[in-house]
């Protein structure tokens, strides 16, 4: 009865496999080979140059300051943000309006977010500091994205308010599936809403989390848009907000030095690689079973 | 009970602020915006809309973006559903590498493959039509619609499929007439994302669609927020991106409980 | 039917017959046609023609008029006119891929480096079209018709391969009628300007602002006067990567009469995070008396500059009495940089687009359009100036011979982007004058020592 499923299996996955190995893979394996050679985006040739532009990359200050704030963003955005999506996801419950909203962010692309937000933090006529000096803590307001104290700080508030909808929905999706009785007999038993949260909802919900910390760690390694369109300079200011898909493409379009970034875009694949796998260790736990 | 609904409110303040801001933006003068950021427009300036729409092409753009993205979507949810289906219920040699090889996908960074991918699509001499973006926006999208399909295939029963096969049904009528219905939360789940992902692609059109006459609402966008940089018609980028958000804030708005029965699916694997 | 009778035809009622010519389809793609004093640079009449054009501070308009002459004089050729920004992402893999477009104007943030371009071998040698008769007077050559300097700023390694199209000049920009109306003059050294300032200051309103996003911006005003005060010879220690030529005394000063804006509160709050759109609107609004810009200020400031306000540029003033430059010594370069690709399909066409480009025609209209002079000879004859523009010409023409201008920037990008940053940090106050230097010194010293990149002497 099972005759031909080869048959079925290779006219099912022949068409898409095609079109993601052309226009996919294929591109990624040339950007590869570029990696070790010194193209510079325009000639025709390229001079294999071996590990070199590797070798160049842990020297260069400003890619090595891009690894610092990546490295940061890492840490403090899937932080911010899972803690601040969980605790709504569990004050949203039956409110779903809340949520509808909240999800509003998630539909805007990237370069939108940062005009938004250019004209919040800018110093004399945006909303940020109209608002502070509103509410009379005039004294607050700043230059937002001049300072280098804040700047990276205010890329990552608007990385952490893009996402913190879509996780609110993903998270109380999770937690509408918890079986009601588990609940009514923690509350029985009197358990504290704060431990329930805690010790009965967190470990439940724990897959989506796990998923959240993955996916969140992958944007943090990027933040190119936010800050090529935000910052001062941009990357600045002098550098404090430098990221890595910011020098990729500094390297490859403003200085022809295609083959750099290259080698750039590839040590970014395996960082993101190796933190994906990391994360998904990290939070490995025992999963919850439900009897 | 009040604290919660405080920080409740709060965050819903802080999310739609800026979106309700850019609207008003929008009917504003140029001067109102910057003198009276939070000022309510002293007219509503209609014609910051008919300036974007016509001037600044967004009506051109948003016809072509339709078409590339309506295009793509559904060749990427056939296509998509299609390989996570194989790989989900079938066992077969590489199945494993396969799934990794396009799961890995998720994690290139674009622009790394840019210009490879220009000679690709330039040697098959699709650069600026709308067959070769759609094929392009559908590569690209395929890792996440596996992986995202994959988990929620495997969650399906298997009963159903089993009784059909007994029933003699072929390999493709199962597909198409039990296993695709049943996994239609997901597919719309997944479809939504697709949508929300590719309206707001920005890099490969960026390189694959040279002509200003062919551009996307995005590159469009850019162009705007760059020109007005020369030419100071602020009023008219905040129209712009307005025609940029509403499509996919409406299109949210009546699917979003499909949306969000698609993840309650998807999560809990 | 051969290309001449074509091309007189045409000449003489170029819309109408239009339609009537359509028999011939030989040499469609043939890159050159017959070379005849009508179409000195043999251009095939039926090659479509492709040409991109950076829109940004100037618009397209005026080349959009170049192309319509071109499809006056071959009716049968396509024009395809393509306005946009970033040129450079859009144009690279056009470049790899060896088909380019005709005619390019490589300008505006985004575009695609010239030093690459040209390490590459991707443009063609304009000499022809230097040599070729004039658009408007065969007697005279195309070279003869442009300004002094415009032809060696786009010559690399003897050839010229890049002509720019607008010629620049950097300023200090302030409102004629807000300073008539406080009895203001414009300051002819930096001692006078500080004095202005604090003047201007007591006014309630702030003597400067700045467009800190983009911090090349301070540059101009920065280079400008150690430029004056070093003469020319610092200029070329510069460019030419000298060893402390950023240490330098004339340097130093410049950079520490800068930093005294920062120092004594001149500098409106809040500048360092604006962008050029942004500060260039405070300071129309008066909220600022000063803003350091290009030439180009005018023009892009067309929409938004309230009535009466009367923009005007001044030089940059004298750093010291003892200056080796005189006083209207104004820094000067010229942009919009137009190029044909080695590669292009239709180079012959490319040429002749350009020679109709640089005609008295186009350039005033360019002038009319713009607000900015283009580097045509004579482009502003019988033209009334708007008031900025009108002082940018009087400051070309009060600076003579004394016009210098800087290359580093477009030799060595990651020089440029060092400055940047540490004008930026200079203007905040988190650096002094001579951490300024030592760091910039040491990204030069760095582009010095990096053998990867090719190097270049004036």
């Amino acid at each position: 009865m099972r005759h031909g499923k080869y048959r079925f299996l290779a006219g099912a996955m022949a068409l898409p496999l095609l079109l993601y190995g052309v226009f996919v893979l294929w591109p990624y394996v040339q950007a590869f080979y570029l990696a070790f050679t010194d193209w510079n985006g325009l000639s025709s040739g390229a001079k294999f140059t071996g590990t070199e532009n590797f070798t160049k990359l842990f020297s260069d200050p400003l890619f090595l300051a891009a690894l610092r704030h990546n490295g940061l963003m890492l840490v403090a955005v899937p932080l911010g943000t899972i803690a601040i999506a969980l605790f709504l996801s569990a004050a949203t419950q039956r409110t779903k309006v809340y949520r509808v909203v909240y999800f509003f962010p998630q539909l805007l692309s990237v370069a939108i977010i940062a005009v938004l937000w250019q004209f919040i933090y800018t110093p004399n006529s945006g909303l940020l500091n109209g608002l502070l000096r509103g509410i009379g803590l005039g004294s607050w307001a700043k230059s937002w994205l001049a300072e280098p104290n804040f700047a990276l700080i205010a890329v990552m508030v608007v990385m952490v308010w893009s996402a913190v909808g879509f996780y609110v929905v993903l998270f109380t999706a999770a937690m509408e599936s918890i079986p009601g009785d588990i609940m009514e007999a923690a509350l029985i038993d009197g358990a504290s809403p704060a431990r329930i949260f805690w010790r009965i909802t967190v470990p439940l919900i724990w897959d989506s989390v796990q998923v959240a910390f993955v996916y969140l760690g992958i944007a943090a390694l990027d933040g190119f848009a936010l800050v090529q369109i935000m910052t001062v300079g941009p990357g600045g200011p002098d550098g404090s907000t430098e990221v890595m898909g910011l020098g990729l493409w500094r390297n490859a379009f403003t200085y022809g030095k295609f083959g750099y970034a290259c080698a750039m875009g590839v040590t970014i694949f395996f960082l993101t690689l190796s933190i994906a796998a990391l994360f998904l260790k990290a939070t490995k736990r025992d999963q919850v079973e439900l009897a | 009970m009040k604290m919660k609904h405080l920080v409740l409110t709060l965050w819903a303040f802080v999310v739609t602020t800026p979106l309700l801001w850019a609207f008003m933006s929008s009917f504003k003068t140029d001067s109102e915006i910057f003198d009276s950021p939070w000022a309510l427009p002293s007219a509503v300036r209609v014609e910051n809309w008919g300036r974007a729409w016509e001037q600044a092409s967004m009506g051109k753009y948003l016809l072509n973006t339709v078409i590339i993205v309506g295009g793509a979507l559904v060749l990427t949810m056939l296509l998509g559903a299609l390989v996570a289906y194989c790989l989900a219920r079938y066992t077969f040699p590489g199945n494993r590498a396969i799934y990794y090889t396009l799961v890995a996908g998720m994690l290139f960074p674009v622009f790394l493959a840019l210009v490879p991918l220009f000679f690709v699509v330039n040697q098959l001499g699709m650069l600026g039509t709308y067959h070769g973006l759609i094929l392009v926006y559908a590569a690209y999208a395929l890792p996440f619609t596996v992986f995202f399909l994959h988990g929620f295939f495997r969650s399906l029963p298997s009963a159903v499929a089993e009784a059909a096969f007994i029933d003699g049904a072929s390999h493709t009528g199962v597909f198409f007439r039990v296993m695709l219905p049943m996994a239609r939360p997901g597919m719309v789940s997944v479809a939504i994302f697709n949508f929300v992902g590719l309206w707001n692609q920005y890099l490969l059109p960026l390189v694959l669609n040279p002509d200003p006459d062919g551009y996307v609402l995005t590159q469009g966008l850019a162009a705007l927020a760059i020109s007005q940089g020369y030419k100071s018609d602020w009023s008219g980028l905040f129209a712009g991106l307005s025609i940029a958000i509403l499509p996919v804030l409406v299109a949210y708005l009546l699917f979003q409980r499909q949306i969000r029965a698609g993840l309650t699916a998807g999560a809990v694997k | 039917m051969n290309p001449t009778r074509r091309v007189l035809l045409a000449g003489a009622a170029a819309a109408t017959l239009a339609g009537c010519a359509t028999s011939g389809t030989d040499n469609d793609n043939a890159s050159k046609g017959n070379k005849t004093p009508e179409n000195p640079l043999g251009v095939p009449a039926e090659s479509a023609l492709e040409v991109v054009i950076f829109k940004g501070g100037y618009g397209d308009d005026y080349a959009l008029k170049a192309g319509s002459l071109y499809k006056q004089k071959f009716p049968k050729a396509a024009v395809d006119h393509k306005g946009i920004q970033r040129v450079g992402e859009v144009l690279q893999p056009r470049f790899v891929a060896d088909s380019p477009p005709d005619v390019v104007d490589n300008s505006g943030a985004g575009r695609l480096d010239l030093a690459t371009l040209v390490a590459s071998g991707k443009l063609t040698d304009l000499k022809e079209l230097l040599d070729a008769p004039s658009y408007d007077d065969p007697a005279k050559k195309v070279r003869d018709t442009l300004m002094p300097g415009v032809i060696e700023e786009g010559t690399f390694d003897g050839k010229a391969l890049i002509l720019n199209y607008s010629s620049v000049l950097w300023g200090i920009w302030y409102s004629k009628s807000l300073f008539a109306k406080n009895g203001w003059t414009y300051p002819k050294t930096w001692a006078d300007m500080l004095a202005l300032c604090e003047q201007i200051k007591g006014k309630g309103i702030a003597p400067w602002t700045w467009q800190g996003k983009y911090p090349e911006y301070i540059n101009d005003p920065l280079i400008s006067m150690a430029a004056k005060a070093g003469g020319f010879e610092l200029v070329k220690a510069i460019d030419n990567l000298e060893a402390n030529a950023w240490k330098s005394p004339a340097m130093i000063a410049a950079a520490e009469a800068i930093y005294q804006l920062a120092v004594k509160g001149y500098i409106m709050p809040g500048s360092e995070a604006l962008s050029h759109t942004e500060a260039q609107n405070a300071w129309c609004k008066g909220q600022a008396a000063f803003i350091p810009c290009g030439s180009w200020l005018e023009g892009e400031q067309q929409a938004v500059t309230p009535a009466g306000f009367d923009m005007v540029m001044g030089t940059v003033p004298a750093l010291t009495a003892s200056d080796k430059l005189p006083n209207g010594a104004v820094m000067a370069a010229s942009s919009e940089s137009f190029l044909v690709p080695a590669k292009a399909k239709n180079p012959q066409g490319g040429l002749e687009f350009l020679r109709m480009l640089f005609s008295k025609q186009v350039s005033k209209s360019f002038v009319e359009s713009a607000k900015a002079l283009p580097v045509v000879n004579g482009a502003t004859e019988g033209l009334t100036l708007t008031s900025g523009l009108g002082s940018v010409g009087e400051a070309q023409k009060a600076a003579g011979a004394n016009i210098f201008g800087f290359r580093f920037r477009t030799w060595y990008a990651p020089l440029s982007k060092a400055l940047d940053d540490a004008s930026g940090e200079l203007l905040t106050k988190r650096i002094n004058p001579a951490q300024w230097a030592e760091r910039v010194q040491k990204a030069a010293d760095d582009v010095a020592k990096d053998s990867s990149v090719k190097k270049h002497r004036r």
